[in-house]
This record gives C-alpha cells, sequence and structure tokens, in this order.
C-alpha cells in the first residue's frame, strides 16, 4: 500500500462512517490534483511526504470536516451542563453529611473522618460521571437545551435580592463573637461547661477539651475569612468557595463532638434521648448538662449543612443571572 | 530573552487574529468563484491567482458545510483523468451571496471611515 493510500485510509478512520468515503474520494482526488499540479504526473515518495505534510496530520483533517466540532459537552450545553453539576454535588454532598449526622446521632454508628472522607470523594466524582454520560449523549443528538430557545426579555431579570449582598452587621457579629469564643477556648478552656441553677455547680465538658484544637483552627479561618469579607465588602465566587470548604470542616468537627459526647453518655449509661428525661428527674445536672450540649451541636450540624447548600444553592443562582463579577469566570468564559 | 518572548508571542497573536479576520470572509469568496462549477483544486488555484490564499485543510470542509446549508450543489465527474467533485453555487447560494455582497461593501465603507478616523 503506498503512502497516499495509507494516508487516505488513517484520516477516514476518524471520520464518521456516513460520509467517510466521499471525504476520501475527494480528499484522494485534490491530493493527486495538487502533486499532479506542483510535480507532474509521476511524482517520488519526498514529494508526496512534502504533500501530505502540507495537508496535515490525519487526525486534524478528518477534525476539520465535523461541522459542530468535536466536543463531549459543547458550548450550547455547557451552562446547563454546569448548572445541573453544581445541583447534583450540592444535593449529594447535602444528603450525605445528612445521613451520616443521623447515623451518627440516632442510630449511635461510631464515627470515622476517614470513611467519611473517602464517601464523600468518592460519591461526588460517581454523580458527576452520569451527569457527565447524560450530557454527552445529549451532546450526540446535538440536542438543544430549551432554555437557550426561550425568548429573553430584559424585564424579567432577577430582581436584586438583599440576602446576596453582604450583611455587615451579622459579619460584625460573627466576628467579635468568634473573637470571643477564640479567646475563651485558648485562655481558658478548662471554663468551659455548664453551671446548674440550683446549686450553682459548675460542670466542665470534657469532650470540648479533646476537640479544643480543631474548634481553635476552625474558629481562626473564620475570623479571618469575615474579616477578609468586611474588607472586600461583598461575595465572590473564590470566597463562597472558602466558605463552603469552612462549613465542611465545621460539620467534620460538628460529628466528632457529637459522636464524643455519644461516647460519654454511652458510658455514664445514658446514650438516649429518653435518658434525658430521667437524668432530669434524678437530678443529675452533669448528664443533664451533656445532653443538652449534644443536642445543640446536633442543631448545629443540621444548620450548617443546611447552609452548606444554601451557599452552593446561591453560588448557581447568581451564576445562572450572570450576577457574578466577570473576574471570577473570565478563565471559564475563554 | 524575554523580548524575544514578547515578540513570539505578540506575532503568535497576529497570526491568531489575521485567522480571524480572513475566516470570515472566506464563505463569500468561495461563493463568488462559484458561478461556474470548479473542483477543489481549482478552486485553490483561481483564488490564489487572484490574492487570496487558502488551505486545502480550510476549503475542502468549508465547501461541505456551505452544500449541507443548501448553497452549493455538488457532483462527481468521471470523464477527466480522475473522478473529481465539483462544485457550484446553488440558486438559495445566489441570493445569500448578493447579500454577503452588500453586506462587505457596507462594511469595507465603515471600516474605511473608522481607519481613516484613528489615523488622522
Amino acid at each position: 500500500m503506498n503512502l497516499l493510500d495509507r494516508y487516505i485510509h488513517e484520516v477516514g478512520r476518524f471520520l464518521p462512517r456516513k460520509k467517510r468515503g466521499s471525504i476520501q474520494a475527494e480528499l484522494r482526488s485534490s491530493v493527486v490534483d495538487t502533486l499532479e499540479d506542483r510535480f507532474g504526473p509521476d511524482p517520488d515518495q519526498t514529494q508526496v511526504e512534502e504533500i501530505l505534510l502540507e495537508f496535515g496530520k490525519p487526525r486534524d483533517v478528518a477534525a476539520s470536516y465535523h461541522p459542530r466540532g468535536q466536543y463531549l459537552v459543547g458550548p450550547g450545553l455547557y451552562p446547563l451542563f454546569q448548572m445541573v453539576a453544581w445541583i447534583v454535588v450540592a444535593a449529594v454532598l447535602g444528603a450525605q453529611l445528612l445521613a451520616f449526622g443521623v447515623g451518627v446521632f440516632i442510630a449511635g454508628e461510631p464515627f470515622s473522618a476517614l470513611e467519611t472522607l473517602v464517601a464523600l470523594v468518592s460519591s461526588v466524582p460517581a454523580s458527576l460521571g452520569w451527569v457527565v454520560i447524560t450530557f454527552m449523549i445529549l451532546q450526540y443528538f446535538d440536542a438543544k437545551p430549551y432554555l437557550d430557545e426561550e425568548p429573553w426579555d430584559p424585564k424579567a431579570l432577577p430582581e436584586r435580592n438583599p440576602e446576596e449582598d453582604l450583611k455587615k452587621g451579622e459579619l460584625t457579629f460573627g466576628l467579635v463573637f468568634g473573637i470571643l469564643f477564640l479567646a475563651l477556648v485558648t485562655l481558658a478552656p478548662e471554663w468551659i461547661g455548664f453551671i446548674t441553677t440550683p446549686g450553682g455547680e459548675f460542670y466542665p465538658n470534657p469532650v470540648i477539651l479533646d476537640y479544643l484544637v480543631l474548634i481553635q483552627v476552625s474558629l481562626l479561618a473564620t475570623i479571618m475569612m469575615n474579616i477578609y469579607l468586611l474588607w472586600k465588602g461583598g461575595w465572590s465566587f473564590v470566597t463562597r468557595m472558602i466558605k463552603l470548604g469552612l462549613d465542611a470542616f465545621s460539620v467534620v468537627i460538628l460529628a466528632f463532638l457529637i459522636q464524643g459526647h455519644n461516647a460519654w453518655l454511652a458510658a455514664k449509661g445514658s446514650p438516649s434521648f429518653s435518658a434525658w428525661i430521667s437524668a432530669i428527674e434524678s437530678n443529675n445536672w452533669e448528664l443533664v448538662g451533656m445532653h443538652a450540649f449534644r443536642i445543640a451541636f446536633v442543631v448545629a450540624f443540621v444548620v450548617t449543612v443546611i447552609e452548606i447548600v444554601a451557599t452552593i444553592f446561591r453560588m448557581v443562582r447568581s451564576k445562572m443571572a450572570g450576577d457574578v463579577s466577570a473576574k471570577d469566570f473570565v478563565l471559564k468564559v475563554e | 530573552m524575554r523580548s524575544m518572548m514578547m515578540k513570539h508571542t505578540q506575532s503568535e497573536q497576529y497570526q491568531k487574529l489575521t485567522q480571524e479576520l480572513r475566516r470570515g470572509i472566506l464563505v463569500l469568496a468561495a461563493l463568488s468563484q462559484l458561478e461556474d462549477e470548479k473542483y477543489g483544486y481549482s478552486l485553490i488555484s483561481s483564488l490564489a491567482d487572484k490574492g487570496l490564499d487558502i488551505e486545502q485543510g480550510t476549503l475542502y470542509p468549508l465547501l461541505r458545510r456551505l452544500e449541507d446549508q443548501g448553497l452549493l450543489k455538488s457532483e462527481w465527474n468521471t470523464e477527466g483523468s480522475r473522478p473529481r467533485r465539483y462544485y457550484q453555487i446553488s440558486s438559495e447560494g445566489s441570493q445569500v451571496l448578493e447579500d454577503l455582497t452588500k453586506e462587505w461593501r457596507n462594511l469595507t465603507d465603515v471600516m474605511e471611515r473608522l481607519l481613516a478616523g484613528s489615523s488622522s
């Protein structure tokens, strides 16, 4: 098989079956025309090589015949893909974190940070994989997203939601509270506990002391984040991502704390909810206090998970409304 | 070294910009030369003779796209020394050529005025 035949065959490997024969025939005719015009009717091997180099790599030549380009997910579908991908990630993470919370608190399952992390890390690519496969199929059939066909009306632009703006009062309050709490856990950790109203006896919380370093790191990071936000005066894609990371870190610490309280209460023979009532009835204030701490951490856990989902939802909504500053997305737009 | 790199980047950027600029006129150029039927290589030669060099890898897929859009029609001719695919503008293509030509003339007028303003 001569060089030209091999070239034409190689180009054909990358062409759609339907048009392969016709494109190959035309390509052959064009190469031979060029050869004849340039070198006469009987070109040698070197001259054929020269012309084939001019025509280009077989894969590139074949690619130029794909009318819509070769995309896994093309530009037409990409905005929809991005939105769906974010929603799926938020739903999967939210559902898993809640499931862990329920498992640890209600079912009293042991908490393993490594297992939790592995489960989270493996579930995201798996769910995203399904989204990609779905969009690959849509791309293959050249599906047009419904969003693009909607006539666009400037009046339909979403109202600017004040919630999207930075709440300075709330941030400042959080900052002051965070600094005070950090000072407490750093300077006088032994004061963390509870005092019973009848009798005024103080009971320290031993579980919180076990996770003091993690709590300090989380508080410090949140304080720095709040200072940065107050300085910048608004949210950006990057700060929302950092907020997500900090919230996820808090969820892990809260899970540790809940599990620690579970273990402590179980060791005292008072593991379940109903045991709280009997602790109150028997005036065992140490148990009552630890039950109260556990409830507070569970509430904080659920609230933080909801906050993570809400942050992701805001990011998706901001993106859809074109409300994120251009510099945050400039890399994606290019 | 840095200035050499910058020059290299600038020349690459210039090439890309030139390619983009030329890409926009290729449809008009091809349609304008296909009142009479031509095969690919003869169209490339015809354009080159008039000063527009176009790569084969760009022209052939373009001809296919224009045919898919109904602006060109084609048929294989086996009478010559080898079979060749001949392209000719369709009636729809002629109408598009007329409209595009008007648009092109408007654009060149506007651009002349803009460029004259920027150079003064």
